[in-house]
């Protein structure tokens, strides 16, 4: 039975590989095995490439100082760290969130059967993960140090008690999760805020990696006498890399009873947390009868939307959260970065104030939600299609939610950056009404690109939120629009100073938004009304 | 209530709707059956303005659908086949929503809300997100959001599946009320022993075309719905 399970289990992993997610049918030989290689490129040669060379630095230092126990340790703890922050989410999801719960509840199925299948999922996933760090790890150690029999195995064993803490840690994590996620009514601000952590931590030790591996090489044999004296187990961890087999018992021994309490912990919670995740009510909902416009409940409505959903807040709204704290980091630092600028572009003058406007333009462009909105309509298109709105109201209304998100964050941002700059006050003036017209702008471009452009066929909302024309679009024409604007002053624009230039890109930017508004009313709203 | 001329309606090559006639008149429950993909769900869609047509005019309470749709939606309601609501909103939520579009007083929509959902029984599942519900209490959720802007004219396609028999007899009553309210109702339906004990009027469509229209007596005559249907589907 198990194996029944596990195949199903697979063919769901990798199903993406054979088929089409937007059309559903199968794709051809030669996607395939692009997709297969493109996942190989990047697994292997990306992050692998990355953990190698992370590798290769610490490795003959350590390896020369005879703490090759050391070197284990650190490589094993980013591989967990890696592995169980990679798929705590997909643990979460994958054990707890799954549409087959009750088809297969339903089934003779012994309980630890189901729970067995879901878990050598999250394993599988774990040890991906894992493996891009450990695996050039390991080999790394054995071509600098000399591969013997007793490294290898150790090695290997070391790999394998890797893959096992991240399966533990994972569960662990996907439990916990879950069992919050059991008491709060706005979940997803839970799922969004602890995505941003790991994205915050990850930026955070990717930012000091070399200062930290600096560090640990010259004083590594300190660090090795502390973490020795202070915490044995995991010096007995580093050990097993090494081939030292006494060191592999006790550890064995813990992560064994580890795995067995975690077991013991998931048996007991699985069918409770499996089939309650739906019930969390909105009591304060059931109080609310304020009347609003159409237009506000519609707004309403896509705000509903867009905070529902994780992956559309993290996808397509980043940005509302990352421009105020760069806005906090220029008053910070504005001023250094500025005269930076000046500096490294002495020859355009007040370069500063447009290229910073580039870049507040840039992260304005991480917020898309408009783009995949009409997308996202899907089944319930018929909703707006039979009430009595005019197309053009739904439409607006998607814009409008984009720039109440983003247009005060950007402000905000804009205004930092113009606090700090160096440059005459109109530049900087021109700064912040640029960077409004343009995020004015672009909310109405993303909800006519949504529109002309709709997937209203998909069957996971992560297909018109990530893989949709639209976004794409979206994403890369801003992209290239920001890089005009950066470039366009260094190599032509300074020639007339950056207030003429800002202004030519405001007068540029508020009649393509009346154009756009004006496109969005008339065939935008018939495209609508057409779907 | 509502006049259907003519009403033809191509997706390529396919004819779903030809030359279709239908009058339904204040006070009248309208039957609409026929086999799977006879053209139903495309004529009830076009009634409500959701699909375009090709040829003929739909006027809902003397209003042209085409030229006024915004107008004519306000006086009706459709409930569809399979009640795709906005999942991420809870059912309050969502009824709230549609009660800002249609422009209801706090006061009135927490009283029809709170009449409707006692009736149907669903005021205590609310606050729960529509993503939780069964097919059939967003079907019954569908129903309050239709009734909660006192409709004059009520589409309703399949409006009878996934309800329990409690509910099913409590939408039925629901629609006689409407209808001597001076209401209409247009339902299309699979279940003909209900079309016969609920329907004043009923029309049968197939491949497209209506084949036989009129009161319920006229249609039938002496045999029963089924037999009549099953005839005209064997000829």
């Amino acid at each position: 039975m198990l194996k029944v399970l596990l195949k199903k289990q697979l063919s769901e992993v990798f199903r993406n590989y054979f088929y089409n997610p937007k059309t559903n049918r199968m794709r051809s030989r030669w996607a395939v095995a692009g997709w297969f290689v493109f996942f190989a490129v990047v697994m292997v040669g990306v992050l692998g490439g990355m953990f190698t060379a992370l590798s290769l630095s610490l490795c003959p230092g350590l390896a020369a100082a005879d703490m090759g126990w050391l070197y284990f340790l650190l490589l094993g703890g980013v591989a967990v760290v890696l592995g169980a922050f990679g798929s705590v989410f997909n643990t979460y999801s994958g054990l707890y969130l799954s549409k087959d719960n009750d088809l297969l509840l339903a089934m003779p199925i012994p309980l630890r059967t189901i729970l067995c299948a879901r878990l050598m999922n999250v394993y599988l996933l774990g040890t991906l993960y894992a493996a891009t760090a450990f695996l050039p790890a390991l080999i790394v150690y054995w071509l600098t140090a000399g591969a013997t029999a007793a490294n290898v195995l150790g090695g290997l064993l070391l790999f394998l008690l890797v893959t096992l803490i991240v399966l533990l840690l994972s569960c662990l994590l996907g439990w916990v999760v879950a069992a919050v996620s059991m008491k709060l009514k706005n979940r997803s601000g839970l799922t969004v805020l602890l995505a941003l952590v790991f994205i915050g931590l990850y930026y955070f030790l990717y930012f000091k990696a070399v200062d930290l591996i600096r560090d640990l090489l010259q004083n590594a044999a300190v660090y090795g006498a502390q973490i020795r004296g202070a915490a044995y187990g995991l010096y007995l961890f580093g050990r097993v890399g090494e081939g030292d087999f006494a060191a592999a018992a006790p550890v064995c021994a813990v992560l064994a009873a580890l795995a067995a309490l975690v077991w013991a912990l998931l048996r007991r919670s699985f069918l409770r947390l499996a089939t309650s995740h739906e019930k969390v009510g909105d009591r304060r909902a059931a109080k609310t009868a304020r009347a609003r416009s159409p237009f506000a409940a519609l707004v309403g409505k896509e705000l509903r939307r867009f905070t529902a959903s994780p992956n559309y807040m993290l996808n397509c709204g980043l940005a509302v959260l990352l421009l105020p704290i760069c806005g906090v980091l220029l008053l910070l630092q504005g001023r250094e970065l500025g005269a930076l600028l000046e500096t490294v572009f002495a020859a355009a003058p007040d370069s500063a104030a447009v290229l910073l406007c580039a870049a507040v333009c840039l992260l304005v462009s991480m917020n898309d939600l408009a783009a995949p909105s009409v997308s996202l309509e899907g089944k319930s298109l018929w909703i707006p299609q039979s009430l009595p709105l005019e197309p053009k109201t739904v439409l607006r209304a998607k814009a409008a939610l984009q720039l109440l998100l983003s247009g005060p964050a950007a402000l905000l941002c804009a205004v930092c950056a113009a606090a700090v700059l160096p440059g005459s006050l109109a530049a900087r003036g021109l700064l912040c009404l640029t960077v409004a017209l343009y995020s004015l702008c672009y909310a109405l471009a993303c909800a006519a690109i949504g529109v002309r452009m709709p997937l209203l066929t998909w069957t996971a909302e992560l297909v018109p939120i990530k893989q949709s024309g639209a976004v794409t679009l979206a994403l890369l024409g801003s992209w290239l629009l920001c890089a005009v604007l950066g470039g366009g002053y260094l190599l032509l624009g300074s020639s007339i100073g950056a207030v003429a230039y800002l202004l030519i890109w405001c007068v540029l930017f508020a009649a393509a938004a009346a154009l756009l508004l004006r496109w969005l009313d008339t065939k935008g709203a018939a495209a609508f009304a057409a779907l | 209530m509502l006049n259907i001329e003519h009403l033809s309606k191509r997706f390529g090559a396919k004819t779903a709707v030809d030359d279709l006639s239908l009058h339904i008149r204040p006070g009248e429950i309208y039957g609409f059956i026929g086999h799977n993909g006879a053209g139903k769900t495309t004529t009830l869609k076009c009634a409500v303005g959701i699909l375009p047509w090709d040829a003929g005019t739909i006027r809902v309470n003397g209003v042209d659908l085409r030229a006024e749709p915004l107008r004519c939606k306000r006086e009706l309601a459709y409930i569809p086949d399979n009640p795709d609501l906005y999942d991420f909103m809870s059912g309050q939520r969502y009824l709230n929503f549609v009660a800002d579009i249609y422009g209801i007083s706090a006061a009135l929509r927490q009283e029809r809300i709170g009449k409707y959902a006692a009736l149907l029984e669903l005021t205590g599942d609310l606050g729960q997100p529509i993503s939780a519900y069964s097919h059939g209490m967003k079907q019954k959720l569908a129903v309050i959001s239709a009734w909660l802007h006192a409709p004059k004219l009520i589409v309703m396609d399949e409006p009878f599946v996934g309800l329990d028999p409690k509910a099913s007899h409590l939408l039925k009553e629901m629609m006689r009320r409407h209808c001597d309210a001076g209401g209409a109702i247009f339902f299309s339906t699979h279940v003909l022993e209900v079309a016969e004990k609920l329907c004043d009027k009923v029309a049968i469509i197939r491949q497209g075309r209506l084949v036989k229209a009129g009161t319920m007596e006229a249609v039938r005559g002496d045999e029963s719905l089924e037999a009549v249907f099953l005839e005209l589907e064997a000829e």
